[in-house]
């Protein structure tokens, strides 16, 4: 039955050459660093999933954050879990990406003809980090507020443009509403939008030039 | 036992993959599931006799309106909720206390006394009285409160 409803579908889609073009490529021997990448794709999901849960309770004011926030981590059912996954898995995040870059470096991997699969992957780490400064501020308790008022000064430290940064940052000249909710958007749509189409690249090309082999010594 | 009935290790892997795949997939769908049915549907407030004024507030023959407050907790926000009760008495002795909730679908019905009849905005509904439904889309009668007189006080009970 289900081997008849895959023929049908397979007859019409193609699905299972992109099946095999995904999961059944061919590739050298390698080991376990290189899984670096998919434990970053897994972390993504389960960031993607428990934080569009939170945004069912979560709501982006200064009179609601809060509340809302100790609410998902008390009352929910299961919420606590919810919660500390995306909390954890946004820590766990930054320190896989990381050691996916190193391997990636350290086995020279960036380079022809991967060099844009390593751009893609550097803007990547970029909205990564980006997603972890703007979810910091969303708990709206005081180490969000405090850690935002000094990343944020960070950049009005730029010469010249730095307090006009500063200003588009917080949208105004101190930590407000209009922060926390552009924090917000910046978080759940504008950030996951670039994501989605950098991984699209990123693996594209990843499966389009394959990957490379473990550096022989010498040679 | 022929060669074709042993577990290849690509067939191991295969289910391998699968299973833990289930695994983390059931991980994730069980605890959403009760994550977002949360509270929905947990029961209101317990019954409690709530006092709504003096029996010589109401006036014989016509539906009078008392109100009371009740606190009420929706998600992490403490409100305060106006009941009204339509309390009607024909003889001073006997009382009914009636809901003020169209039974169509839960407008606020008024009493229009040049009419001697509840009207409810919404979709033109039409109750005599006592909370029978005359006119419009209402399927059953107004909603009735228990109801009780204790040296003189009303009282209804809310809840449940």
């Amino acid at each position: 039955m289900v081997a008849k409803i895959n023929r049908w579908l397979d007859e019409r889609t193609s699905w299972r050459q992109v099946w095999d073009t995904i999961f059944l490529r061919k590739i050298p021997k390698v080991n376990w660093f290189y899984t670096l990448g998919s434990a970053s794709l897994f972390v993504a999901l389960n960031q993607a999933i428990t934080g569009i849960l939170l945004t069912l309770y979560y709501v982006p004011t200064p009179d609601h954050a809060y509340d809302s926030v100790q609410y998902i981590t008390t009352q929910v059912p299961l919420g606590w879990l919810i919660r500390g996954l995306h909390h954890w898995g946004a820590s766990v995040m930054i320190v896989l990406v990381v050691l996916h870059m190193l391997r990636v470096i350290l086995y020279g991997a960036y380079k022809y003809p991967r060099e844009v699969t390593w751009f893609t992957g550097v803007i990547l780490l970029l909205v990564v980090i980006g997603f972890g400064f703007t979810g910091y501020l969303l708990a709206w308790d005081k180490k969000a507020f405090w850690a935002t008022t000094v990343g944020t000064s960070i950049a009005g430290t730029l010469p010249l443009i730095g307090d006009t940064i500063l200003r588009i940052v917080r949208g105004g000249s101190e930590i407000s509403a209009v922060t926390l909710v552009r924090f917000f958007g910046t978080h759940v749509w504008v950030l996951p939008a670039m994501l989605l189409i950098l991984i699209g690249v990123h693996l594209f090309l990843v499966i389009r030039n394959g990957i490379s082999a473990v550096p022989k010594r010498g040679g | 036992m022929s060669d074709e009935r042993k577990l290849s290790r690509r067939n191991f892997m295969q289910t391998a993959i699968w299973g833990i795949g289930g695994l983390i997939g059931i991980g994730f769908t069980v605890p959403a599931i009760s994550y977002v049915v949360g509270h929905s549907l947990k029961g209101g407030q317990t019954e409690t006799w709530m006092q709504l004024g003096p029996t010589s507030k109401v006036e014989l023959g016509t539906p009078t309106l008392f109100t009371f407050s009740i606190q009420t907790q929706t998600g992490w926000i403490t409100n305060t909720e106006q009941i009204s009760v339509y309390v009607l008495s024909t003889d001073g002795r006997t009382y009914i206390a009636m809901s003020n909730i169209c039974t169509h679908l839960a407008c606020h019905i008024r009493w229009i006394a040049e009419q001697n009849q509840f009207f409810c905005p919404c979709h033109n509904g039409v109750f005599d009285i006592s909370g029978n439904v005359l006119a419009g889309p209402p399927p059953r009668p107004l909603n009735r409160y228990d109801l009780k007189v204790e040296d003189g006080q009303l009282f209804v009970l809310f809840g449940g």
